[in-house]
């Protein structure tokens, strides 16, 4: 039986323990089909099994809690660990433009990947934490984000609550086409950088 | 013509890459979707309880109770997953999803629709024999 099968049938039995620490350790960044289960979860609700407010609650606390404990640790664990590597390999200054650019930027990466590119959700914390992005401006955009990111697939099985599993196999696609999408463009612009450079060279 | 460096390339392929696993994520993307809006029914997996599957179907959740001789639902709602209620039957879970397929074929046209659900002190109707 799949993982799939597994989270989905514990969510059905036990109820929000499941729904809380299925969704804390995808947080941290254990993979797990928790879109899918937050779709589930919005027909529960629709059906009558589960309450919407408790849902809701219980997600937004346990993404919040999930993402907080891997900044946390990346901020006050793993950055000496990297400084260290970047001092011996020779690589400090480049960590540093990483630091800068996670800085400035860091509060729509982090918003955008709590519910549109939840994949890259994981790593924006790690990035986050090693880059001494600001606490309390992490947590403001993790709260609007992951909150955002609950209401919507919850919403999702709401409406669409005789048809979680083809909703889930159709969201689980669609993220993907999103994180393709972004990293396109981003290489798309660095080769247009490259031709124009390469002709006023030529 | 343009010279790319070794780095540049690199970016090339990476660009490639990139562009194919979108539009392979993009396709079945748009064949799920498809597929989804030209066939009503979704498959049943063992995660589902009855209860969402009667949902899913548009079919009285005691059709499928009866099916696989189970009383009808009493009080709080069942939330066991159909793999949960084939080990307790001793059955494997494709057995019970045939089951449960057969039985919502015959509580849909052209067959006609079913009664009332029977009484609560009744028996209930014994399912197939595994």
């Amino acid at each position: 039986m799949s993982i799939t099968d597994q989270v989905l049938s514990a969510l059905l039995l036990y109820g929000l323990p499941v729904l809380f620490g299925v969704i804390l350790v995808c947080s941290v960044g254990i993979p797990f089909p928790i879109s899918l289960m937050l779709v589930a979860a919005g027909s529960f609700v629709e059906q009558g099994e589960m309450k919407l407010w408790q849902v809701i609650a219980v997600a937004s606390v346990a993404a919040i809690l999930g993402d907080h404990i891997a900044y946390g640790l990346s901020r006050w664990g793993g950055r000496r660990v990297i400084s260290r590597l970047s001092r011996k390999i020779g690589v400090e200054e480049n960590i540093k433009q990483a630091e800068a650019l996670t800085k400035r930027w860091g509060g729509s990466g982090i918003f955008f990947s709590r519910w549109l590119i939840t994949a890259l959700g994981p790593w924006v914390n790690v990035a986050s934490g090693i880059a001494v992005y600001p606490w309390r401006r992490f947590l403001i955009w993790d709260v609007f984000g992951e909150v955002l990111w609950v209401v919507l697939y919850v919403g999702i099985g709401y409406v669409f609550s005789n048809r979680v599993q083809a909703i889930g196999e159709v969201l689980g696609n669609l993220t993907w086409v999103v994180v393709g999408l972004i990293v396109t463009a981003i290489l798309g612009w660095q080769l247009v950088r490259y031709v124009r450079v390469n002709e006023q060279v030529g | 013509m343009t010279k790319l460096s070794g780095r540049q390339w690199l970016v090339v392929l990476a660009f490639v890459f990139v562009v194919s696993f979108t539009g392979l994520f993009a396709v079945r993307t748009v064949r799920r979707a498809v597929y989804w809006h030209r066939h009503q029914d979704e498959a049943i997996r063992p995660w589902m309880s009855l209860g969402y599957i009667a949902h899913s179907y548009g079919v009285p959740p005691w059709i499928l109770y009866q099916a696989l001789g189970l009383p009808p639902k009493a009080g709080g709602p069942d939330r066991r997953p159909i793999r949960e209620i084939a080990r307790e039957q001793h059955r494997s879970v494709d057995e019970v999803i045939g089951i449960l397929q057969d039985a919502i074929v015959h509580a849909r046209p052209p067959y006609p629709p079913p009664g009332p659900p029977p009484h609560p002190d009744r028996e209930p109707t014994p399912g197939r024999s595994p």
